[in-house]
């Protein structure tokens, strides 16, 4: 049982805590419940969905870094209509709050996606749209860091479904308020900032990238001062409430990321890093609420700017 | 519900193998208690990501077990710079492991650092009712470690042992029983080769398949190997080696 003192809203999705699983770093919780009752979390955002089940990319995905890891997955995943059959009762079944994220290559494979996801809605707490994933040749990030093509997907989806739309985006763009904004008047619930960093690691004797695929997307530690800077940029302009995410490993974090705006959180890669690291920052996130006596919400956008 | 964990495991022993190769025995009775061969550990070390090793002993009365640490990066180098007494984040036992019971006779080749849970895997097999025969490759004899001397010992440079590979030292054994299961754990082109003197005999060969892994427990898919598919039309399947192995059978893999 988790203390009320951590309940949060993310627009009208109630979550029991601010502590969600980031996806692709939890796969569908079949894993992670080894390790502890997934119940504790405000939510677990699926793996990135598409309409066809995808093997990935090959050869080495992963190349470690200073403070964190480049990955180059490539969105293998077993398709939506295998997790609908397989996995959504067992998401369903966790106890905690049911985000699905969904990717695409096109307008057309989101419209398709959602149309799946729709039916299900008494399964599902919100759709995660994935306009960020850099491991792909076509969709994701090059649709979410085009602010005219998010604005135009979000609001096509809006229409489709009154599911709350979660937008995902990049942070490889210029300027990550104008893309929020678009989400936002495209009609989105919230947005989740941010999806990996595209990086790069060379093996100096092979004068090779480590990667197979070249690239990565590069998340951990690392990342968390572009996260905040960006999360406290967008919280400046935007109505809507804001998903934080980039290299949470500690209650701190946390209180960082809300401090900064987010009305919730996402862990990503630390749970590559130690399983159980939710367990221990929902415990010393009550500890933190109990001993300033405050309800972690209130936390929220509460950055005093210099 | 029992859960897993992650545990704080003292080091309780370290020797140096060779200049570049570290044992190190750590306390962590869980581990010890369910570990089986062919599974390993996931070691935090002080860089990001842990690191994973095979498991290459355990000791269940005193609740300890082994790992073998070569020095290929930062990584190890630090876990085998390690003093005993120092606490370390460890995750396990992980992966699924050799089936031991299935046959009743078994033949386990390692190379590299195959060695080590092949050592853990003959430990549990000489124990027990089975036969076992195990046959070891090295580079040259600088190399050799985890030696007995009951072991078929090849050594490619022929300063020890007999000269050749893993499938030369093969090649020298007798009168191989019916129902005998090949287990091998070393570099892809001596496991490619392993397993191909096994199907040409006609027996059994299981591989230890190694791969960049993060996370060690199949949530971050980033340490696939390619297995054949079940469904018709589809090539391969991208499985988890961390998870859904290491152990495949030789024959499922794609190589």
């Amino acid at each position: 049982m988790v203390s009320s003192k951590l309940n949060v809203k993310v627009g009208s999705v109630e979550l029991k805590s601010p502590l969600i699983l980031a996806s692709g770093t939890c796969n569908f919780g079949h894993e992670l419940s080894e390790y502890y009752d997934l119940s504790i979390l405000g939510g677990l955002s699926s793996k990135g969905l598409t309409i066809k089940p995808r093997a990935g990319n090959p050869g080495v995905r992963v190349a470690e870094t200073d403070c964190g890891m480049l990955n180059s997955v490539g969105l293998q995943n077993p398709g939506v209509d295998y997790f609908i059959a397989n996995d959504l009762d067992y998401m369903d079944s966790l106890g905690t709050g049911r985000i699905i994220n969904v990717a695409g290559h096109s307008f057309e494979d989101y419209i398709a996606m959602v149309s799946k996801l729709d039916p299900y809605s008494d399964k599902i707490d919100a759709l995660e749209i994935n306009l960020s994933c850099p491991n792909v040749k076509a969709g994701c990030m090059s649709i979410g860091s085009d602010s005219s093509q998010v604005k135009e997907i979000v609001s096509i989806l809006r229409s489709m479904t009154k599911l709350p739309l979660w937008i995902k985006l990049t942070p490889n763009v210029t300027d990550i308020k104008s893309v929020a904004l678009a989400a936002q008047e495209g009609g989105a619930d919230a947005v989740v900032l941010i999806n990996t960093l595209l990086g790069m690691k060379i093996d100096i004797r092979t004068r090779r990238p480590v990667l197979h695929n070249n690239t990565g997307g590069y998340s951990g530690p690392a990342v968390k001062p572009v996260a905040i800077r960006m999360v406290s940029e967008c919280n400046s302009v935007l109505d809507i409430p804001i998903v934080g995410c980039g290299g949470i490993m500690s209650a701190e974090d946390v209180i960082e990321f809300m401090i900064a705006g987010s009305s919730a959180v996402e862990i990503g890669t630390g749970n590559l890093v130690h399983p159980t690291l939710p367990v221990k920052i929902t415990e010393d996130l009550e500890k933190y609420c109990e001993d300033n006596q405050l309800e972690l919400s209130s936390l929220t956008g509460t950055l005093q700017l210099w | 519900m029992n859960y897993r964990k992650e545990y704080e495991a003292r080091v309780a022993r370290k020797v140096m193998l060779n200049a570049d190769t570290a044992y190190l025995t750590l306390e962590c009775p869980d581990i010890a208690a369910n570990a089986r061969p062919g599974q390993f550990v996931n070691i935090s070390c002080s860089y990001f990501l842990k690191r994973p090793f095979g498991i290459a002993s355990v000791d269940r009365a005193a609740g300890t077990f082994s790992v073998g640490i070569k020095i290929v990066g930062k990584g190890t180098a630090d876990l085998a710079g390690i003093a005993e007494g120092a606490v370390l984040n460890v995750l396990g036992p992980l992966g699924n492991g050799f089936d031991l019971d299935g046959f009743d006779s078994y033949i386990l080749v390692s190379g590299g650092t195959g060695v080590f849970p092949i050592n853990f895997a003959y430990e549990e097999l000489a124990a027990s009712s089975k036969t076992v025969t195990v046959v070891q490759g090295f580079r040259d004899s600088s190399q050799i470690v985890m030696n007995r001397p009951e072991y078929v010992l090849t050594t490619d440079a022929g300063d020890a042992g007999i000269h050749g590979n893993c499938c030369n030292g093969l090649d020298s054994l007798e009168d191989i029983a019916d129902n005998t299961a090949v287990l091998c754990v070393g570099p892809l082109p001596m496991m490619k080769a392993v397993g191909s003197w096994a199907q040409s005999r006609g027996l059994k060969c299981f591989v230890s398949m190694e791969q960049r892994m993060a996370c060690g427990i199949g949530i971050c898919l980033v340490c696939v190997c390619k297995v054949k598919s079940e469904q018709e039309g589809v090539p391969f399947d991208h499985v988890r080696c961390c998870k859904d192995g290491p152990v495949f059978p030789y024959e499922e893999v794609v190589w």
